[in-house]
């Protein structure tokens, strides 16, 4: 079984220090007004976004488990 | 390593050769859309986001290509996915930053940029290191695919009585002579499609090789069991060994590569520049990262995953000993018939045809505006105002694209010591990126930023950047997050967050010091020694540099480590004085528009009057030609303009109503007067040129803003 520092630690890593990029990135947009919340469209982006964050952390998780458990 | 010659058959070198044909004659097809250099460039701007999402497909795949990640995917893997599926974190800056502001400042050229936002020579020293940059990237991809093609050719063959002998680098000069025909007549537009049809084609392959390499080994089940749990994982080991683990692959990859590829690479913002409007881009963006990358991820390294289970079932069928990089044909030619092994060979060389052929078309863009242009201008040949004579434009890029296909031909010299393509790539992501990534970063987010700044970035940084390389374990090592030292590529991929951090450091003192610098050269130039003052410092500037790369590059040991380092610090403190001194700036002017905090604006100017952000919906209509006059404006019913929410004067998006056509017919115009005929729309002449509508065929309209 390997162990945490080389299963869940790269994880963690990916996404605390990916994450504080994805974060600045979105105060940045917003404090900007570069994304205008008033429209339809841009708000559809902000939420398409975040999504897209947890969807490739959703499939990492998942990636490990199986390796670890299945 | 062993090298494997003379594989596959007769049959497989038809289908390839039938293949590339092919694809010479789908390509040059569509050079009869190349009316101008923006055609020819950017495609006219009209294309939807599928078209474009697949081509970038097409673009990415090659130069993260089926050879290196099947060899990592081969020696350690699942976690060769690793650098497909860390892309997502830069989007918000991309979407909502970088891409409107490349569209809506009408740029032409990363470096173009640069003269707008900072200075004339900020765009000199920008378009250097974005040459260097394309030009390394098109040596990968020849490298990969000399590789690639290399365990198919016998050592060597006899023709009219003289033997040659077949060696990778002869195999790579053959290769660019097809490519460099390919792009040069092609353009942007041959691009983009052919990219469409070898998209397909190489997922189709490398899919194909990923299925029947698991049916080979007995089914999912055994493919499964077959590996060890570490060899499942999708990321490295955290820190080890030195040629792939997790942390180095994040700062190499996921950080400077992700960023490189998606904010400095000219072939596929030229990609983006190719949509139809800034929405589209977004969502050809968006489809690429989220599903096209983890599909590639697939592709590309599946066929290391089944070369493992096969070698680990069947030890006999694969030698233990095989060069990594050439796991991918190997096994492929194992688990097909033949011919079927001939189509996996072409989609591999499709996959280089497409990404060099984008990156050579880049570099001849940068070429014709950055280059060029400027030359004329600066030998007083042409004013600046003089318009782009389009026929001398045309010559020069074809021109420009042999040049590079040859210069990308030797930068192969310098990457082919690496042990593997994987290990090149992270060189030369981790060595060219910082500094071109900082000055994009800030350029477009700081406003504070300052020419100083970016010129002192690209050359204190690139200066601190030889320091780290000449003394890794000094100045990479506390940073490297315990990867083992390799003594002859040391710190591959921790040497990009040496890098960023020293680039990084360099923007912000010098920035944030603008306020003293100003001080100093006011004070400089009162005295009457200033122009003396002024050349020492650029000679002591130059001479630092120079010492800098001799040592970095010869492993000369002039002064030691102390004594360069504080020298780089004083050359990039007069560096930083030298630009204060000399270049103008004026920072309201040279930000409005063109960084994320007046984005707004920047739409304003692209529309050139006040925008309507009204949504409103896609008509369907039919076309009369307008003969009165050959005006730049597109007349709609009243009604139908009401239901697009459009008013006279606002940017029209018009295009065959044809989905599949992805947008190949269509242009961009103005709403001119209304009229009364509903369903209608009246042509000019010009627009038929442009968007080459057929007489009958229903047409689709849009407002664009």
């Amino acid at each position: 079984m390997p162990s945490f520092f080389n299963s869940w630690l790269p994880f963690i890593y990916l996404y605390v220090g990916g994450g504080l990029f994805f974060l600045a990135g979105l105060i940045l947009i917003r404090k900007t007004k570069a994304i205008d919340m008033r429209l339809k469209r841009d708000r559809f982006w902000w939420k398409a976004m975040i999504f897209g964050f947890f969807y490739f952390m959703a499939i990492h998780a998942f990636l490990i488990i199986a390796a670890l458990y299945l | 390593m062993e090298q494997i010659h003379n594989i596959g058959s007769e049959l497989d070198w038809i289908v390839l050769v039938i293949y590339m044909v092919a694809m010479l004659l789908f390509g040059s097809y569509f050079a009869k859309y190349n009316k101008d250099t923006n055609d020819f460039f950017f495609g006219g701007r009209r294309f939807t986001w599928w078209l474009i999402a697949m081509s970038i497909v097409a673009t990415g795949i090659s130069s993260h290509s089926f050879v290196k990640y099947s060899a990592m995917g081969f020696k350690y893997g699942f976690s060769s996915s690793m650098s497909y599926m860390n892309d997502w974190f830069f989007v918000p800056f991309f979407l909502f930053g970088w891409l409107p502001i490349i569209i809506y400042s009408r740029i032409k050229s990363i470096p173009e940029y640069f003269e707008r936002r900072f200075s004339p020579s900020a765009r000199f020293f920008v378009t250097i290191l974005q040459l260097t940059y394309l030009v390394g990237y098109v040596g990968i991809g020849f490298l990969t695919m000399g590789k690639a093609i290399m365990p198919l050719m016998p050592e060597h063959f006899t023709i009219f009585g003289f033997e040659i002998h077949v060696t990778l680098m002869g195999l790579i000069w053959v290769t660019a002579v097809i490519t460099g025909i390919y792009i040069t007549f092609g353009g942007q537009t041959a691009v983009i499609f052919t990219d469409l049809v070898q998209g397909l084609m190489l997922l189709f392959a490398g899919l194909m090789v990923f299925v029947v390499g698991v049916y080979y080994v007995g089914g999912w089940d055994s493919f499964w069991h077959l590996l060890p749990a570490s060899w499942k994982l999708p990321f490295a080991g955290f820190n080890s060994p030195a040629e792939f683990n997790s942390v180095g692959t994040f700062w190499e990859d996921g950080i400077a590569g992700s960023v490189g590829f998606l904010f400095m690479n000219m072939g596929l913002i030229m990609r983006f520049m190719a949509t139809k409007n800034v929405h589209e881009g977004r969502k050809a963006a968006t489809i690429n990262i989220l599903f096209m990358l983890p599909i590639s991820a697939i592709v590309v390294g599946g066929g290391g995953w089944v070369a493992k289970a096969i070698s680990v079932k069947f030890p006999s069928l694969l030698p233990p000993d095989v060069n990594p990089d050439s796991v991918f044909v190997v096994v492929s030619n194992i688990i097909t018939g033949p011919g079927v092994f001939g189509f996996v060979i072409a989609a591999i060389a499709a996959a280089l045809m497409s990404t060099v052929s984008t990156l050579l078309n880049a570099t001849a863009a940068i070429w014709v505006n950055d280059v060029d242009r400027p030359i004329r201008i600066w030998l007083k040949k042409i004013n600046r105002e003089a318009p782009v004579d389009e026929k001398r434009a045309m010559v020069v890029a074809r021109t420009s694209t042999v040049a590079f296909t040859v210069l990308g031909v030797l930068a192969v010299y310098a990457f082919n010591s690496y042990p593997t393509v994987y290990q090149a790539h992270a060189f030369f992501h981790a060595t060219l990126t910082p500094p071109l990534m900082i000055a994009i970063f800030f350029g477009a987010f700081w406003k504070k930023f300052t020419p100083a700044g970016l010129i002192t970035t690209v050359i204190g940084g690139i200066a601190f950047m030889l320091l780290g390389n000449r003394y890794p374990l000094e100045l990479i090592g506390p940073l490297a997050h315990g990867t083992p030292y390799d003594p002859v590529h040391p710190f591959t991929y921790m040497a990009a967050l040496y890098n960023l951090i020293v680039c990084t450091g360099v923007a912000v003192l010098v920035t944030l010091s603008q306020n003293k610098l100003k001080h100093f050269a006011a004070k400089i130039k009162k005295n009457p020694n200033h122009t003396a003052i002024m050349y020492s410092m650029v000679v002591f500037s130059v001479v630092v540099v120079l010492i800098d790369i001799l040592d970095a590059i010869f492993i000369f040991k002039i002064g030691s480590l102390g004594i360069l380092f504080w020298a780089t610090i004083f050359a990039s403190a007069f560096v930083a004085l030298i630009t204060t001194f000399y270049v103008k700036y004026n920072a309201e002017a040279q930000t409005t528009g063109l960084t994320v905090w007046s984005i707004h604006k920047a739409k304003e100017w692209f529309k050139g009057r006040k925008l309507n952000e009204r949504e409103g919906e896609i008509i369907k209509i039919n076309w009369k030609l307008n003969e009165s006059d050959d005006n730049d404006v597109i007349n709609f019913s009243k009604k139908d303009m009401h239901k697009m929410s459009a008013e006279k004067g606002d940017l029209v998006y018009i295009s065959d109503a044809r989905k599949w056509l992805g947008g190949l017919k269509s242009c961009h115009s103005t709403y001119g007067e209304p009229h009364n005929e509903d369903g209608i729309v009246y042509l000019r002449k010009l627009h038929l040129g442009k968007g080459l509508f057929v007489e009958g065929k229903i047409l689709e309209a849009e407002k664009e803003m």
